[in-house]
């Protein structure tokens, strides 16, 4: 009787010892933030907190932990998907055609020789800047400082091949490449910094205009704007993880400090999600699963 | 009298300044294309270069678009569809209320009933996949002649048309609505009508019965 009593208690402790092994980690919705009023298409986290571009009403707010509206930056045409870094926030007017520098509240207008066309994102770090272009199907890159001039790189065309683009939205300069949301071509493409193309991500996701990106040390992430959700990949673009829960028309992502900060532009909120350790991943509908049917 | 002089004036000032406010004509325009705020900021960008447009507003949902503009300058109907064409939209429906009360429609429902008029509501499989799907299939449906009225739901894809049997079939329906992009069980939309759909419509392709 006692050998029978051990043998279980081994295979009861050898069943919890598997059951730890499937622990897997994964995004999770875990907070909605409402915006009262505000329509947000960009977001960007700078020194003084959460900017957010509400281009329905021609405005860049800062917004505390709750949603509330701390400072405005209005009399804007169309701002769109902002960056900020510090004290500095950047701002592209569709509008306008005209970008904007603001630094502890005085804004200049970022020299361009370039004419654009409706610029739709904006990404600045270490005097590099670059810009997404959206009727011109262009991304404008330079590496000497704050403006676009003569000397700037400029990549693309209308199309659907590796390096064209079909109204692209949102741009990304990480440390050796320079991410697109190509929009319209429903996926994401990466270059180096001269404009040669890399890697095309998500094609095969079928993503209905892949408006917006950030892009970590180790992932990307991607809004999938008329599908309602939220794609995640690995930066060598295999398919890691889908996010439905809370997403309403997702127009742009931010990783601060862990989490995740979806701006719903038809929700009119900020969805929140963390990363956290789940048990049966098998049974969780967000997680990645080869057959899974995205419609 | 001095004041009597200045009160006429300003009088007449303010008659002139609520005429020349009241002489606006107001333009309505479903747009096919619309989906997001990028393609709708883009079309109101385009429509700037109308100097004097006032109350412009987009619904992105239905791709509804209105404004208003001086009556003074005349804007036809062929000058706005060509205007929606070149930011790269597709007019569905226009219409014109002059400031005179004169209305000016680009589509029409042109089906009349007679005493021999058989109505029936049918309910179809089309395929599409979002507001803007709906506002085309909707729109192909109710001026196709003999139909009276079509309703449908991006959830199901199900139309429901009601027509004249006398003076329509389903045949006919799907036949027109495949003209216009959207696959139904009895016709399949052409490659070409499918790749010109804006890229948010771009649905599964159905399979013909």
């Amino acid at each position: 009787m006692m050998k029978y009593r051990v043998v279980i208690i081994l295979a009861s402790i050898a069943f919890v010892s598997c059951k730890e092994v499937q622990k897997e980690m994964a995004w999770r919705h875990s907070e909605t933030i409402v915006l009262e009023g505000i329509h947000p298409i960009g977001i960007a986290q700078g020194k003084e907190g959460l900017w957010l571009s509400d281009g329905d009403h021609n405005r860049v707010v800062l917004v505390n932990k709750e949603g509330l509206i701390m400072h405005t930056i209005d009399s804007l045409d169309r701002p769109m998907h902002i960056d900020a870094n510090g004290e500095d926030l950047m701002i592209p007017q569709y509008g306008n055609d005209k970008v904007l520098m603001i630094h502890r509240g005085t804004s200049s207008q970022v020299k361009i020789t370039d004419s654009l066309d409706a610029p739709a994102g904006v990404s600045f770090v270490n005097n590099e800047i670059a810009l997404a272009d959206f009727y011109n199907n262009q991304i404008h890159y330079s590496s000497k400082g704050y403006s676009i001039d003569d000397d700037n790189i400029t990549f693309g065309k209308e199309g659907k091949a590796d390096g064209d683009f079909y109204y692209p939205t949102d741009v990304q300069i990480t440390k050796h490449n320079i991410w697109v949301a190509d929009a319209y071509n429903n996926r994401v493409q990466v270059f180096d910094k001269k404009g040669n193309h890399i890697r095309t991500i998500g094609e095969d996701q079928k993503m209905n205009a892949a408006t917006g990106i950030y892009v970590s040390e180790d992932t990307l992430f991607v809004t999938d704007f008329e599908n309602n959700r939220v794609l995640v990949f690995d930066l060598e673009g295999t398919f890691k993880q889908e996010l439905t829960t809370a997403i309403s028309k997702p127009t742009d992502i931010l990783l601060v400090d862990g989490t995740l900060y979806i701006a719903n532009y038809r929700g009119h909120n900020l969805a929140l999600y963390t990363w956290i350790e789940v048990q049966d991943t098998t049974s969780q509908e967000e997680h990645h699963h080869d057959d899974h049917d995205h419609h | 009298m001095k004041i009597k002089v200045i009160l006429l004036i300003m009088s007449l000032c303010t008659t002139i300044g609520m005429q020349a406010q009241k002489a606006m004509d107001s333009f309505e325009v479903q747009v096919d294309g619309l989906g997001c705020p990028f393609c709708a900021y883009g079309l109101e960008k385009k429509f700037k270069e109308f100097k004097g447009i006032k109350k412009v507003a987009i619904d992105i949902e239905t791709g509804n678009f209105s404004f208003q503009y001086p009556e003074e300058k005349k804007l036809t109907m062929d000058a706005v569809i060509s205007q929606v064409e070149k930011a790269g939209y597709t007019p569905i429906t226009a219409k014109i209320t002059r400031a005179s009360g004169k209305i000016e429609t680009k589509e029409t429902n042109i089906t009349e009933l007679t005493s021999e008029s058989e109505i029936v509501t049918q309910q179809l499989l089309v395929a599409g996949k979002c507001e803007m799907c709906k506002s085309r299939i909707e729109n192909t449906s109710i001026n196709i002649p003999g139909v009276t009225d079509a309703s449908w739901a991006v959830d199901t894809r199900v139309l429901k048309v009601t027509f004249d049997k006398r003076q329509t079939t389903t045949d006919t329906i799907q036949k027109t609505i495949a003209n216009a992009g959207h696959d139904t069980r009895s016709h399949k939309a052409t490659q070409e009508g499918y790749e010109q759909l804006p890229a948010c419509c771009k649905y599964e392709r159905l399979d013909q019965e």
